[in-house]
């Protein structure tokens, strides 16, 4: 371990992040003009570490990047750099050279909250050092003497920099993650260098660019050297920082509808760019969609499916075992448990991810189907393992759907910009089949008051669905164009609302027959426009889309229970017939995608759009706020105002 | 929670957090708006209700925004109450003997159709005190608080709600006279219109709770069709407004205070299902319930530019579980049992107000000072009251008897609180900047 220190000696300027020279810079940290030159020390702490004043520095190979955790008004050139034993890096303008193990120098407790970035571009010549130098800037531990004249007027920088922090960064975009996103930020800084930031990176640093997604990124850490009585990196502390400006940013809606095209809401547009590195995979869990549950709605309900097949009267000229039934439930059961557990590891890891797809106006219907899943494992639960189901099941399942449905149908009625006029999309069946899935399976279990609670928000929140996604309005962005296989979740909620209401009436009365003959009549419509898989990207969410013909299928069964012909058993095994096969050619799909093709799960941009707004919006946004904040002031002073008698 | 939250309560908060608060988001849009003026002064001279007019004149401008959007009319009346308060807050330094003399000539002007939501929630309060004392009802966990009442109590508040609605109507005979084009600006009005439903909805309501007549009377029976009348005739002109009438589709003029009309119908059939006349009864509950669909649908759609309710008006988004209940209840009397419909409708309602209640933000800045507006809160809030007791009665189970009492208890308390309020702020009662004011809807010339 090593010993080095290297003193800069700089000199601050009053405004501006305009660096005179874009090459060469070091910083001070004051802020304060009496404090004059500032001393700018980092120690060399081991190979590749290095301290200074809360900055972080890392040496590649061929690069440098100087990551200083400050928002201050700074210009700075290196002064004097001292050293012979470490090896030049040759810049245009300037030089720097690591000075030897002399002394150990004086360094700075300060620790900022935003850094800017100072990449130096090495000559071939060079850093020799093969291993990549990693110096982090600040470490006051290691530090025996402060400096006091320094140590004054940065407090009050702190001061300064935080109150200014919001202002600065919200709404900006951070596209690379925390130290790479700063370094983007203030872009001014680096100016031409600017395309050298993704540089090759030290071995031991950690990969930040999804730091801002992560829950945990340095906050954990943290807490750990909190607890370990060591004092926190400034480094970590400005990641955090930074996390929470991010975190603040409400997502607006129409930042969704201005980045993101595509029926499902999921390609970026071409004037867009991604917050993360779209080239590259990105981890697992970042990749892992919400919608990933389809599977387990399209498997669970052929669980139904076969069940009924085995069970009713109409068909029980097929002879259908029970067991494929069974074989089925687990089969759901065991991808229910799988898909569930990794996506509570997303929601561990990367929560902001997680938020990002609750906002989104497409996914956030997709939140329904891991409790639509549950109901349909619950309804198509083989005799042999349950006959009856506590009625608490059906509570536990059915309250978190009611809290979604508050948030949604609220959303619509009164919350904001997600009026439904402009969200509409098929894919808000999935929040209105919640509703008659729970008052099936709660009228299967005997209920009686609580079914016909869902059923009637369901029917009332429908027929709005319904009326708004036939009147196709101008104003509905992510209505498809062309035929999609999200259309199918039309069949979805009259053929479950078919289901449910013979059960909740205790016979197929004439009600459950017209919902049946609606989704029949759906069903029908969209299968004569049989181009259907043709020429879309295959996405996993296609797996929601299989359970409405599922549900028709089972549907018709019912159907031909109570009117038993040649013509309805026909229709029922038909129906089921396609319905299993369009399940098995999924299957197929997915399989190829998986493990021939690799990319069944494609890098999700959809959750990394960047909150930047364009311009316009911003002006629009901003005037329509004042307007209504002007409203608000004057309501208050005339408030405030004794009123005259 | 969302950003819809944070859209609908654009700076709602601020005012709780106080006024430096104020006074920094104010300095940021001044700011925005690039108004080269001195901030400061500009702030404190605000803050003695100097700066005032300027602002008015901002929101003015604000309101001229609306005008690409909707159609002329609409337009026009938003234009006039986006900018009343300019033509009637009056400036402090005036005379204050002129202003006694001014606000005393002016009470007709400023009174308005809206002021029958008291009137309003008195009456449903009657009928509720009604409902719950008769001896069929078994309100298990109420019967000791309905014992220790003396009867005279029911008869006290029918003839409070007699009172007030008696008062409230001379009022309006008096202003229809003598200020008749502030009632015409008022009919042309999107949300004014539909309150000249309430004062018959309160008749009917009253009528339906009166003590001294059995319903199968003549003279109930007239009375009815003396009240239903004028029922019909706004519907026939609203309803043919919506479909048939040019600039005033039911897109643009579509606000939840329109539910009234629905809730008139609903009532109308109500009473007459009590008197015995089902063919009436269904009629106008089908007239009603099928609007109600249209209005639904709408309603929930929300249009750009068809959303000009005023953030003082938010609690009459209450009326949005008004109607099923109403519709319940109405269905409930028409085919003589609680049956399953008249539980959906009730169990739609119920999830309106739950969904309501859980987003208190789109409230909080209608809250901030007392208005008529909040008379708006207790009428649903009754009718939803009622229909649960209905439903207790049906269904007989603890859950639905303690849902009856809670409801109860609630309405009742929300009644007193407004009670309350109105005794102790006489003067937010009729305020000088209503922006519902209705001189100021009369079109200028």
């Amino acid at each position: 371990m090593s010993k080095t220190t290297a003193c800069f000696d700089g000199a601050e300027c009053d405004s501006g992040l305009a660096c005179q020279s874009p090459l060469a810079t070091a910083v001070t940290s004051q802020g304060d003009p009496t404090a004059g030159k500032g001393k700018l020390c980092f120690k060399f702490v081991e190979d590749d570490t290095y301290f200074m004043n809360g900055s972080q520095v890392i040496l590649s190979d061929d690069h440098i990047d100087i990551y200083i955790p400050m928002c201050w008004p700074i210009k700075l050139t290196v002064a004097s750099i001292q050293g012979s034993e470490t090896p030049r890096i040759q810049s245009q303008a300037n030089s720097i050279k690591l000075p030897p193990p002399q002394s150990l120098v004086q360094a700075n407790q300060c620790q900022q909250s935003n850094s800017i970035s100072i990449s130096l571009p090495a000559s071939p010549s060079g850093i020799t050092i093969g291993q990549a130098i990693k110096v982090v800037f600040g470490d006051a531990a290691g530090s025996a003497a402060i400096d006091e004249q320094l140590n004054q007027p940065s407090d009050s920088t702190i001061s300064n920099s935080r109150a200014a922090k919001p202002g600065k960064f919200h709404s900006r975009s951070i596209p690379a993650g925390s130290s790479y996103g700063k370094a983007a930020a203030m872009g001014k800084v680096n100016g031409p260098l600017a395309d050298q930031q993704r540089m090759p990176r030290s071995y031991s640093s950690r990969d930040k660019r999804f730091d801002s997604f992560k829950t945990w990124s340095g906050k954990l850490e943290r807490q750990l050297s909190n607890f370990r009585g060591k004092p926190q990196e400034p480094d970590v502390e400005a990641n955090d920082s930074d996390i929470s400006i991010e975190a603040e940013a409400v997502p607006a809606v129409d930042r969704y509808f201005d980045a993101l095209e595509g029926p499902e809401l999921d390609t970026l547009k071409a004037s867009e760019v991604s917050a993360l590195p779209e080239d590259e995979k990105w981890p697992f869990l970042l990749r892992f969609p919400i919608s990933a549950f389809g599977m387990c709605l399209g498997v669970s309900s052929q669980a139904i499916l076969w069940k009924t097949l085995a069970t009713s009267p109409s068909t029980s000229f097929l002879h259908v075992s029970l067991t494929v039934n069974f074989v089925l439930w687990c089969i759901s059961l065991a991808l229910m448990g799988t898909v569930s557990l990794i996506y509570s590891l997303k929601i561990i890891f990367y929560f902001e991810t997680v938020r990002r797809e609750y906002y989104h106006p497409v996914r956030i219907n997709f939140f329904f189907a891991p409790w639509i899943a549950c109901l349909f494992l619950a309804l198509g639960v083989p005799p042999s393992v349950a006959e009856n189901l506590h009625a608490a099941l059906w509570y536990a399942l059915m309250a978190p759907i009611f809290c979604l449905e508050l948030k949604i149908y609220g959303q619509w009625m009164s919350g904001g910009q997600r009026r439904l006029s402009k969200v509409a999309n098929p894919s808000n069946h999935l929040s209105i089949v919640g509703n008659f899935v729970g008052a099936l399976l709660g009228a299967n279990m005997g209920l009686k008051e609580g079914p016909i609670f869902f059923f009637a928000v369901g029917l009332a929140h429908y027929i709005v669905l319904f009326v708004t996604l036939y009147q196709r309005l101008p104003t509905n962005e992510t209505l498809p164009r062309d035929l999609h296989p999200v259309f199918f979740l039309f069949v979805a909620a009259p053929s479950v609302a078919c289901m449910a209401w013979a059960q909740i009436c205790g016979d197929f009365s004439y009600g459950a027959k017209m919902a049946y003959f609606i989704a029949l009549f759906l069903y029908v419509s969209l299968a004569v426009r049989i181009n259907f898989f043709r020429g879309f990207r295959f996405s996993l969410a296609w797996w929601a889309y299989t359970f409405p013909m599922t549900g028709a299928s089972i549907a018709t069964i019912k159907y031909a229970n109570e009117v038993t012909n040649v013509v309805t058993q026909i229709l029922s095994v038909g129906l089921s017939g396609i319905s299993t096969f369009t399940v098995t050619a999924l299957l197929v799909y997915t399989i190829i995608h998986a493990f021939v093709l690799h990319d069944l799960f494609p890098n999700d941009v959809s959750i990394a759009i960047t909150w930047k707004r364009t311009k316009l919006t911003k002006k629009l946004a901003h005037l329509r706020f004042a307007s209504s904040d002007m409203k608000d002031i004057e309501a208050s002073i005339s408030g405030n105002t004794p009123q005259l008698p | 929670m969302g950003e819809e939250d944070k859209e609908g309560n654009r700076g709602g908060e601020g005012f709780t957090e106080g006024v430096g608060s104020e006074r920094k988001r104010r300095r940021r849009y001044l700011t925005g708006l690039r108004i080269g003026r001195d901030l400061e002064g500009d702030v404190r001279m605000s803050e003695q209700g100097g700066g005032r007019r300027r602002e008015e004149n901002e929101e003015g401008n604000h309101g001229g925004g609306f005008e690409e959007e909707a159609g002329e009319m609409v337009d026009r009346m938003l234009q006039i109450i986006t900018t009343s308060t300019t033509t009637s807050t009056s400036p402090p330094d005036r005379d204050v003997a002129t202003e006694k003399t001014l606000s005393k000539l002016s009470i007709l002007t400023r009174f308005h159709a809206g002021y029958f939501r008291i009137s309003l929630s008195l009456c449903g309060q009657a009928l509720l005190w009604k409902t719950l004392s008769e001896p069929t009802t078994d309100a298990h966990a109420l019967r000791p608080i309905i014992r220790m009442l003396p009867s005279a109590a029911f008869v006290m508040l029918w003839s409070l709600a007699l009172f007030t609605l008696v008062a409230l109507c001379l009022l309006y005979a008096a202003r229809c006279l003598f200020r008749f084009h502030s009632v015409r600006a008022e009919f042309a009005h999107h949300v004014g219109m539909n309150y000249l439903f309430a004062p018959w909805i309160c008749w009917l309501l009253l009528l339906q709770s009166t003590p001294f007549l059995r319903p199968h009377t003549k003279s109930y029976l007239l009375l009815c069709w003396l009240f239903s009348l004028p029922i019909l005739v706004l519907d026939v002109k609203i309803y043919g407004q919506w479909f048939t009438k040019g600039k005033k589709f039911l897109s643009m003029v579509a606000n939840p205070t329109s539910q009234i009309t629905v809730i008139g119908n609903l009532v109308g059939a109500r009473a007459a299902a009590q008197m015995g006349w089902r063919e009436s009864a269904v009629f106008m509950f089908s007239v009603g319930i099928a609007h109600y669909l249209v209005l639904f649908v709408t309603l929930y759609q929300r249009f750009h530019g068809s959303d000009p309710l005023p953030a003082m008006l938010r609690p009459v988004f209450f009326l949005f579980f008004a109607a099923p209940s109403m519709a319940s209840l109405a269905w409930d009397t028409i085919s003589a049992s609680f049956d399953t419909s008249c539980k959906m409708l009730f169990f739609l309602s119920l999830f309106l107000f739950a969904s309501l209640v859980s987003r208190p933000a789109l409230f909080r800045r209608s809250m901030r000072r007392f208005s008529v507006a909040w008379w708006a809160y207790s009428f649903p809030l009754t009718v939803l009251a009622l229909a649960a007791t209905e439903y207790a009665q049906e269904v007989k189970a603890e859950m639905a008897n303690l849902l009856m009492l809670v409801l109860s208890v609630l309405s009742v308390l929300v009644t007193l609180v407004l009670m309350v309020f109105t005794a102790l702020k006489p003067n937010d009662l009729l305020p000088h900047d209503d922006p519902f004011l209705c001189s100021n809807l009369i079109p200028k010339a």
